[in-house]
């Protein structure tokens, strides 16, 4: 009980702050947009070069990217402000009150998911009105959605690990330019089969390929073996939410 | 030692030490009961505020145990976070959200059920005098302002042991007065335990039942303020005669009320100075002395040991700070005793 209402207040005060404060809700808006606009509208010519097949069109193609980059990064900027709470010394009263501190990562992680949601509405409604083609059922779009979900818990997780084991918002780009570089080394402009030499070798061991050629298939009509990308976006959910506990002993052991 | 009453703090050999760094706290040992105020006085960095964060659960103790409201601080620290409140050094508030809107926060924090929160939200910031500013937001409060809600904050879940680590620092006169009161009116009418730090000599000594004074994270003293002050000496009185020339007069007259126990601090310039052997209760004889003898004073004044004897005594320094809250402190009756009104207002 103690732990849903720390989870809940916790979360309650992130988004009345988020919601209402325009330095932190333009950018988590205009970022994504900015993408969606650059890739799906300034690289549509992409789709015309040779093997590449992809039957819901460049701007379906695209917007599973910005989708999935912007649940990340909506992970990545909740570890922002978490990072600014143990900074400022406010960490420490959610430390004080809360009789299991993991609730306070809970709490985080929630209004990381609604932030999440909220650009998610924005975005797919954006999407919809240039002509995105859904070529996917509604099972296929909630396994999309559920799969960015998991991809917004893994990235904040990261973040929380990172803000609790150096309380400073100094370590910000620490949470950000891993992200960026796991994003930006997945077939982002064109399928992994059109990939060659570095980045194709990088991209094939690298687990958001996975996600992200699911989440393709899956607007697309196509998701048959969701296994592996559920499987390696869970695996990073697990792994990140243990280095987010253990971030939270060390914070534990520091004073808060 | 046995007590009959479980204590509210009890600490055995409590030590932190930080990596690359002396031993923050070094071995203390006290024991504090309930519904007492127990004043922890020190200069900066003599761990007093590592101390509070190990009762408080924000950091492990390397040695030693400690237990807040009969719950063991590392291994029941749920548990006793249930059963304090804490205003730290620094009022942790964020300056986007409301003191109405902190009071939602907190009493979440502390799973007060949802009916109850709005109206122990609104009782306490009306206790605090912030009622006219319960909807603006804390970035725009004074000091005093911040402190008091930070007050209420630690008191939303109506804890038994209240930790206060320095609260009055950087208030103006009228902000520390109220806090005072407050912190007063807690113990007095409500039974909580208050653990207050401070570097303020006149805080500790206005408002404490017991003070601890410690220096390089170990406990030089310990005991009620007056006998604290008791083990310095007897008071001292100062005289200078309104004739110089009769200082010899004076000097022989004050011998005979002296305790002969060499020095006093405070003779200076013209005055003439002794240590009273009958306490301040003397001061009376001194002055029909003075009168029999004819001898016309300028000046006469009693001098009360000050914890700052008492710091200087244990340790061979004064206490830092003390210049400065001396400066900043206000004279307030003693807020132990209950107020005229019977309301402590802050």
């Amino acid at each position: 009980m103690r732990f849903r209402s720390v989870t809940l207040g916790i979360a309650w005060r992130t988004l009345h702050n988020f919601f209402r404060n325009p330095t932190l809700i333009v950018p988590a808006l205009l970022f994504p947009l900015f993408f969606f606009t650059a890739f799906a509208g300034g690289l549509s010519r992409v789709s015309e070069a040779p093997g590449f097949d992809y039957a819901a069109g460049y701007t379906a193609f695209q917007f599973v990217f910005v989708l999935l980059q912007a649940s990340a990064f909506g992970g990545v900027f909740t570890g922002f402000g978490m990072a600014r709470d143990f900074e400022s010394g406010f960490g420490r009263r959610m430390m004080l009150a809360a009789p299991g501190r993991t609730a306070i990562i809970a709490g985080y992680a929630l209004s990381a998911l609604v932030r999440a949601v909220f650009i998610w509405v924005l975005l797919t409604a954006i999407a919809l009105a240039t002509g995105m083609q859904v070529g996917g059922d509604a099972v296929d779009l909630v396994g999309l959605y559920a799969l960015a979900a998991i991809v917004n818990f893994a990235a904040m997780m990261w973040a929380a690990g990172i803000a609790l084991r150096f309380r400073s918002l100094q370590a910000g780009p620490l949470m950000q330019t891993p992200t960026f570089l796991i994003l930006f080394t997945a077939p982002v402009y064109v399928p992994v089969d059109l990939l060659s030499g570095w980045v194709e070798a990088v991209a094939r061991v690298n687990p958001v390929t996975a996600i992200i050629e699911e989440g393709r298939e899956l607007i697309a009509g196509g998701g048959a073996d969701a296994l592996p990308a559920f499987g390696a976006a869970a695996a990073l959910a697990v792994l990140l939410a243990g280095w987010a506990l253990l971030g939270l002993r060390r914070a534990e052991a520091a004073g808060g | 030692m046995s007590h009959e009453h479980p204590a509210s703090i009890e600490i055995e050999g409590l030590v932190k030490e930080f990596k690359k760094g002396p031993r923050a706290v070094d071995g203390i040992d006290l024991r504090v009961d309930p519904g007492e105020i127990y004043g922890f006085l020190g200069p900066n960095g003599a761990g007093k505020s590592t101390t509070v964060l190990m009762l408080t659960t924000l950091l492990p103790p390397d040695e030693g145990t400690a237990r807040v409201a009969g719950y063991e601080v590392r291994r029941d620290g749920a548990r006793v976070r249930e059963n304090i409140g804490a205003a730290l050094q620094e009022a942790a508030l964020d300056p986007f959200l409301t003191a109405r809107e902190h009071m939602r926060l907190q009493t979440a924090l502390h799973g007060l059920p949802k009916a109850e929160r709005r109206k122990r939200g609104d009782s306490l910031i009306e206790r605090v005098g912030l009622g006219d500013a319960a909807d603006r937001k804390v970035g725009g409060y004074s000091g005093g302002m911040k402190r008091r809600l930070d007050l209420a904050l630690a008191l939303v879940h109506g804890p038994r042991i209240l930790f206060l680590d320095e609260p009055t620092t950087g208030l103006d006169i009228q902000s520390r007065t109220a806090l005072w009161e407050e912190v007063a009116h807690l113990a007095r009418d409500e039974g909580v335990t208050v653990f207050l730090t401070t570097q303020y000599l006149e805080e500790a000594d206005a408002l404490a039942n017991r003070v601890g004074i410690i220096d390089h994270g170990r406990i030089v003293a310990e005991g009620t303020p007056e006998s604290l002050k008791a083990e310095i000496g007897e008071p001292s009185v100062e005289a200078v005669p309104s004739d110089p020339e009769r200082r010899g007069d004076v000097a022989r007259v004050l011998e005979r009320f002296g305790s002969g126990d060499g020095e006093c601090p405070h003779a200076i310039d013209q005055s003439i100075a002794v240590r009273l052997k009958g306490g301040d209760a003397s001061l009376v004889d001194v002055v029909r002395a003075l009168d029999r003898e004819g001898i016309e004073v300028a000046h006469l004044q009693l001098h009360a040991p000050t914890l700052d004897d008492v710091f200087l005594a244990k340790t061979g320094r004064t206490l830092e700070g003390s210049g400065q809250s001396d400066a900043q402190a206000p004279a307030p009756a003693d807020p132990r005793e209950p107020a005229a009104s019977g309301a402590a207002t802050a």
